[in-house]
């Protein structure tokens, strides 16, 4: 039988995109559920980044939601 | 056949024509007896000879008008012909365009393309696969965190 995948490269970026949100959901659940006490504390520059990494990932994704949006 | 008794320049005339024209035939010799009596004076041929050339020159004039009128009514009948012709083309367009409205009307509504969705594309291609990277760096930093 002849088929054919079409995945185009952005279904590849998506499918992705959603395996790594569902790996730090799963990261932060783990970190959540620990106790409290056992959370060494961490650098807090290395979170400060991290955070603005994440803010400006999340920027970048809600500029393609609405570029595709608006066409 | 029809015998008819026509009064012209005073005198009594016995005729004879179709049955159903006796009408029309007293009408005509009301006309020349009228054109006779226009111009009193003269023997009654003069006078007839006169009918008869004013006649004559009324028949040719109406002629000639006819004539003239000729290429007006060809141009009138031409511009009819445009009109029409003209007015089926619009009513063609006009179901076309109506059919087109229909169909539109039909259609499920679809979002307008992009202006120019061959260079667009690849540009989300690239953005998406970037921050794919980033993210799943951003996983690995925070399943890493201690």
């Amino acid at each position: 039988m002849d088929m054919e995948l079409d995945l185009d490269e952005s279904s590849l970026a998506i499918g992705r995109i959603e395996r790594a949100l569902s790996r730090i959901e799963t990261a932060l659940t783990e970190r959540a559920n620990r106790p409290a006490a056992k959370v060494p504390p961490s650098d807090s520059g290395d979170q400060s980044a991290l955070k603005a990494e994440v803010a400006a990932v999340i920027g970048e994704l809600d500029r393609l939601i609405s570029e595709a949006k608006n066409g | 056949m029809a015998d008819v008794k026509l009064g012209i320049a005073g005198r009594t005339y016995d005729v004879h024509c179709a049955d159903g024209q006796e009408p029309q035939l007293l009408n005509l010799a009301a006309v020349v007896d009228e054109k006779v009596r226009a111009m009193p004076g003269g023997t009654e041929v003069r006078q007839l000879l006169f009918a008869a050339l004013m006649l004559a020159d009324e028949a040719q004039e109406a002629k000639g008008k006819a004539a003239k009128a000729e290429p007006q009514s060809d141009s009138l009948r031409a511009a009819v012909a445009l009109a029409e012709s003209r007015e089926a083309q619009a009513r063609d367009e006009l179901k076309a365009a109506r059919a087109e409205l229909d169909a539109l009307k039909k259609a499920p509504p679809s979002n307008p393309a992009p202006p120019n969705p061959a260079s667009a594309k690849p540009s989300h291609d690239r953005a998406l696969l970037q921050i794919a990277d980033r993210i799943e760096t951003l996983a690995t930093r925070i399943e890493q965190l201690p």
